[in-house]
Order: structure tokens, then C-alpha cells, then sequence
């Protein structure tokens, strides 16, 4: 016994065996696909109904039965032909369009692969090189690590083409913005179809609830499914704006090679009083010399490569083809990795300056006592850590310590760090340096950066000042030292960003505050004492003034 | 290059003239159209040539009446338009020249 359902088709009703009428199903559906872009699809699914009616009315005379069995179906599908056959016409008519392919899908390409295959599958996805891709991912690891993340999430979460259908489905249609309408337009379609045959299937079939439930549980699936694809579908155009913005990141940091810059890091490609800033680093670590040509030929070369990967992602899913050969694929790659070993080596010969460290110290006795303590606080143009000019590299690397003197006497002892190939390469940046200041009467005055001649170069450069101050010596720590101060002992324990703006009076156990207020800046146990001491001290107050009037 | 494409491409430029020179003689309709192309074994599957036909009509040179058919749904019943009937001479005209250029091509010694 075979359950059959009544169709109708153009209007003659047909009764369908079951597996003949899902046959028969999908097949119009996949043929009403295949028609998808046609003009005049409905006209034409309409007429080609009518054959089909046409035919079944034949074949049930033939056979005198009054059912269309699976056989009949399979005989539509023979004459008619495959669903694809019907596009053939419109391929005739623009004969520049490529050739019908199966929609593209995201796969990782377990044929072509370093680590994953992930870089060859998203090649493939964009019908770019996956050259250009691995260069994107070994860019992004080099500069932010942002490259490894991504590409273990996508590792993860990018299936593997196993079957042959798949890895053709990797290779399909490329994507391009109007094969991502059309494929949006198709799922709305979709789903909308989806909904009226259920509302026409759960009318019909309201036998019973357990069949309904099943449909809404099939239904809501569909939906999900489709709703995922749907958002892949943006995903694309996602992708699509991150390589727009990518790339014009890379023509900013190209424009600034040229243009003289080359920090990438600071990003600082903009120029402040005709002042590049970005080339005052580069010249103040590589100086004039040939690193920094090499550094600023490699970094030109490394990043054309990727620059020119991602215009030609962009132009492919804008629609357009960039004809490129495999010459220039080549040519990019090599250039590419010309590049590298240019900006290595430049970076290798920079961290090899750095390699060995030295001090040298400077004492300076002080005379008299000092009793201010500030900075010139003269306006300068702070770059990044320093500023250059014709002779020298100004460095803002300066930090100042009080301690006790041992004597009577106020010193000022400087320790000049430096780094160097070898020890007698630092040894001769560290003793060269130039650090103004001033005593004034009782006012020191400090500088916040030390200058070494442009010539040394920067080879991590600090200076850490030492004031040591006798005991009994009492000095004001004016705020404009705050940027030079890091962390002061003080018997207080105050923060050392409160200690400025008050008097201190070294003592035996160290710095000792005049004017603080106790409940700014003591912490809490501290503070409780004081407030007992305080009370005790004005008991006393009121207790002496209560003799004296007696 | 694939030869079968070579084929189909052939074959389908050609299409559209049998099909204008099938309904000169006489109106048809889209099945007996079908069954002429088949015998000549110009298509193979049906599919092709309903989107065709849709095409050639809604492009003026192809009209249709609908007639009560006594096995099953009315049918379309196809004739050439005024415009078909030039366009078929038109064709007719660049068939004879490119029959004649591949004869003259194919056939000189070499």
C-alpha cells in the first residue's frame, strides 16, 4: 500500500506516489533555481509545468494507471534534462559570463597546506593566491601577534574539504558583491517559500499533533540554517571592508616610507612643524647610515607585496579581475622576501648595538644648602622619548632620587647609562653626555631631559640623578619635578606623586614632611595615631591654658 | 577548451534560426517545435528550449494562442511575428554566407 498526493499542475490534478511526489519536488525546485536570473522565469516555469502535465496525461494513457509512479518522474527528468540544462540559454546570450559553478563555500585545503591549510582555503575562497594570504597572516604575527589568533580561531573553525565535491565547492563561484546579493536574495526566497508551504502543509496535515510538532521542529531548523547563512553572507562583506582598511592602513605606512617615516609602531606619519617624527626615531636609532636605507628599501619591499594582495582582493570582490601572471606572483614573493631579510638584518645590526651596557658617574658638590628643587620647565618639542636636532639627540630619560648625605655636604651625583656592541663601544657613549642644571643661590634647577651628540645615537640612554642633602637640611620640593620623581623614601611612606609641593627636612631616618597634611596623605593606621596625638596635644592646650588662668 | 563546449556553442547559435525557420512554414506548438529539433537531433533535453522560447517571444518576434488540447492542459500555439519573419530573413541570408565561407575554407586545397 503506497500513500499518494494530489497535485496540481496547470491545472489537471495528478496523484502522486509518495517517493515520486519528493522526487518530483526537489526537482522543480532545483530547476526553478537553475532559472533563478532569468527573465520571464515565472512564463517559463509556467509552460514548462504544462509540458510536464502534458506528458504525465501521455504516460497514464499509455499505461492505463491512474497514479504517477516514480518511473514517470524519472522519465520528466530524462526528457526534460537536468536542471542545469535549462541555464544553457542564458549563458548564450552573454557569452563573456565564466562558467557555471557551484556556489562557493569556506574550506580549509588539506592538499595545499603549511600549518592548516587555512591560508590556501580562504586563497581559494577569493580566488587570489594564497601566497598573498600566508604574507597577510606572517605580517600580522610579526607586528601585533594578532596573526597566530586568528589563525588558530579560523583553524578551528573552518571545516576541512574532504570529499571531492567539497574541494570543488572551495574552488566555486568566486565571490563577488553581486554573487552575495543574489546568494542573500536566494535565502530570503528561501525562506519565505519554506514558510508558505508549511502554513499550506500543517493546514492540510493537522492529523496529528506529534506530525505537527515534527514540521515546526523542521521548520525552525531551516530557519536557523538559513538565517546562519545569511549572516555568512555579510561575514563576506566584513571581510571584504577589513582588507579596504587594511589595505589603506599599508598605502599610509607606504606613503610614509616614501615620504621620509617609517615607524610603524607609534604610527606617527603625520608631521608636526615640517618636522617628521617618525624619521627622528628611525634616524636617531640607525643614524644616516646604510641600516637605515636597508631598514627603509626592506620595509617598502614587505609591504608593496601585501598592498597589492589585498587591492587585488578588494578589485575581485568589487567584481573586477586584476589580470595578474604568475611572473608577478613571483616577482612579489621574492621581492617580498628580499624585503624581510633587508629590515632583519637592519633590526639584527640595531640589536646588536644593544647588546653590552655601561655607567658612568658624575659627582658634583653642591655649596650651601639647597632649599628648592625644580625643573627649567622649558617648553620643548617632546617627541617620542626624544628629539633631535643638527647636533644633538635630546633624551627625556631622567629620573632624580633624595637620599642622605653621609657629610655635611649637598651632592648631586649623576649615573649615565648606555648600551653598546661591546664594552668599550658603551663604555664611550656613557661618558659622553651633557646635562644642564643650575644652582641658584638655594634653588637647584633641574632639566627633565640630558642631551648626547647626534652621533652616538640612541642606545637606551637613562640618567638617574641622586640629590643626597645632610641631615637637617630642609627643602621644597617645587610640582614641576613630579615628571622626574619616581619613588622617594620618606619616613611617612607618602606616594611620591603627593611628596611635591611641600617642605621636607632630611633627618636621621630620611625625609621627613613639614607641611603635609596628615589626612591627605598618611595611611590609615598612621593617621589614627596622629589624631590621638593631636587630641592628647590639645588636652594639653586646654590643660595649660586652664593653669595659666588659675 | 573543451569540444563539447565547442558543440553546444555551435549548436546553440544555429538554435534560434530552425526554430523561427520551423514555424515559417506552418504555426506550432512548443511540443511539436520539441519533437522536429529532436528528430533532427539539434537538443537533446526539452529544458533548453522553453527559456528560448520565452525569450524569442518576449523579444517580439515569436506570438502564441492559447488551444484546448483533448489529452491535457490548453497549449500554447507559437506563430512568427511581422518582425520575426524579417528577422528570419535576415538570418536566412547570413546562414548562406557563412555556409558558403566554411565550404570555401574547407574545401581549398592546400
Amino acid at each position: 500500500m503506497n500513500k499518494t498526493i494530489n497535485i496540481n499542475l496547470s491545472g489537471i490534478i495528478f496523484h502522486l506516489d509518495e517517493d515520486a511526489y519528493n522526487l518530483f519536488k526537489s526537482y522543480l525546485t532545483e530547476v526553478k533555481n537553475a532559472l533563478e536570473s532569468q527573465e520571464g522565469r515565472e512564463e517559463i516555469i509556467l509552460d514548462i509545468e504544462a509540458r510536464i502535465a502534458e506528458l504525465f496525461a501521455l504516460r497514464l494513457e499509455q499505461s492505463r494507471h491512474e497514479v504517477i509512479t516514480i518511473d514517470d518522474v524519472n522519465f520528466i527528468c530524462d526528457t526534460l534534462g537536468a536542471p542545469n540544462d535549462f541555464k544553457e540559454e542564458e549563458e548564450s546570450n552573454k557569452t563573456h559570463q565564466k562558467e557555471t559553478k557551484s556556489k562557493k563555500r569556506l574550506f580549509r585545503n588539506p592538499d595545499e597546506k603549511v600549518i592548516g591549510g587555512v591560508s590556501s582555503g580562504i586563497g581559494a575562497y577569493f580566488g587570489v593566491s594564497m601566497i598573498w594570504i600566508r604574507v597577510i597572516f606572517l605580517l600580522l604575527l610579526f607586528t601585533t601577534g594578532i596573526g597566530f589568533l586568528s589563525y588558530v580561531i579560523l583553524w578551528a573553525a573552518i571545516p576541512q574539504a574532504k570529499t571531492t565535491a567539497q574541494k570543488l565547492q572551495m574552488k566555486g563561484e568566486p565571490v563577488n558583491l553581486s554573487n552575495i546579493e543574489k546568494s542573500v536574495k536566494e535565502e530570503l526566497n528561501g525562506v519565505k517559500e519554506r514558510f508558505g508551504e508549511f502554513r499550506i502543509e500543517s493546514k492540510g496535515n493537522s492529523k496529528s499533533f506529534l506530525h505537527f510538532l515534527e514540521r515546526v521542529a523542521n521548520f525552525i531548523l531551516q530557519v536557523f540554517e538559513r538565517v546562519i547563512k545569511f549572516i555568512f553572507n555579510f561575514f563576506n562583506i566584513i571581510l571584504i571592508i577589513f582588507a579596504s582598511i587594511l589595505a589603506f592602513v599599508l598605502f599610509m605606512i607606504l606613503f610614509g616610507i616614501i615620504g621620509g617615516a617609517w615607524n610603524v609602531g607609534s604610527l606617527n606619519f603625520v608631521s608636526i612643524n615640517g618636522n617628521l617624527l617618525g624619521l627622528n626615531v628611525a634616524e636617531a636609532i640607525l643614524g644616516k647610515g646604510i641600516d637605515l636605507t636597508l631598514i627603509r628599501i626592506g620595509a617598502l619591499l614587505v609591504l608593496l607585496f601585501p598592498l597589492l594582495g589585498l587591492i587585488t582582493i578588494i578589485a575581485k570582490a568589487l567584481g573586477k579581475t586584476l589580470t595578474k601572471g604568475k611572473l608577478f606572483n613571483v616577482i612579489g614573493g621574492i621581492s617580498f622576501f628580499i624585503g624581510l631579510a633587508f629590515v632583519l638584518y637592519a633590526g639584527g645590526q640595531v640589536a646588536n648595538s644593544f647588546k653590552v651596557g655601561a655607567t658612568e658617574v658624575r659627582k658634583i658638590k653642591l655649596s650651601g644648602d639647597v632649599f628648592d628643587i625644580r625643573t627649567d620647565l622649558l617648553e620643548y618639542n617632546k617627541g617620542f622619548l626624544f628629539e633631535i636636532d643638527d647636533q644633538n639627540l635630546r633624551i627625556d630619560n631622567v629620573s632624580l632620587q633624595i637620599k642622605k648625605s653621609k657629610d655635611s655636604t649637598a651632592r648631586l651625583i649623576m649615573k649615565h647609562k648606555a648600551r653598546g656592541k661591546n664594552n668599550s663601544d658603551a663604555r664611550q657613549r656613557a661618558q659622553v653626555f651633557d646635562y644642564p642644571f643650575e644652582q641658584n643661590g638655594g634653588y637647584l634647577i633641574l632639566s627633565e631631559c640630558f642631551s648626547v651628540p647626534k652621533e652616538a645615537l640612541y642606545r637606551g640612554q637613562e640618567l638617574k640623578l641622586t640629590l643626597h642633602l645632610p641631615v637637617g637640611n630642609e627643602i621644597f620640593l617645587d610640582p614641576s619635578i613630579e615628571n622626574l620623581i619616581f619613588d622617594i623614601e620618606n619616613v611617612h611612606n607618602i606616594w611620591y606623586g603627593n611628596m611635591v609641593g611641600h617642605t621636607w627636612r632630611m633627618s636621621q631616618k630620611g625625609l621627613v614632611c613639614l607641611d603635609c597634611e596628615e589626612i591627605e596623605y598618611f595611611n590609615e593606621s598612621e593617621m589614627e595615631d596622629t589624631k590621638e596625638i593631636q587630641l592628647k596635644i590639645k588636652d594639653l592646650e586646654s590643660e595649660i591654658k586652664r593653669l595659666k588662668n588659675e | 577548451m573543451k569540444i563539447d563546449n565547442t558543440k553546444a556553442q555551435m549548436r546553440k547559435g544555429i538554435l534560434e534560426y530552425c526554430i523561427l525557420g520551423i514555424l515559417e512554414s506552418s504555426d506550432a506548438y512548443a511540443s511539436d517545435i520539441i519533437e522536429t529539433l529532436k528528430k533532427a537531433k539539434l537538443i537533446v533535453v526539452e529544458g533548453t528550449l522553453y527559456p528560448l522560447l520565452t525569450r524569442l517571444k518576449n523579444a517580439g518576434l515569436l506570438e502564441y494562442r492559447w488551444e484546448e488540447s483533448s489529452s491535457g492542459p490548453p497549449r500554447k500555439y507559437y506563430s512568427l511575428s511581422k518582425s520575426g519573419k524579417t528577422f528570419l530573413k535576415e538570418l536566412e541570408l547570413t546562414w548562406e554566407e557563412l555556409q558558403t565561407a566554411v565550404k570555401i575554407i574547407t574545401n581549398t586545397p592546400k
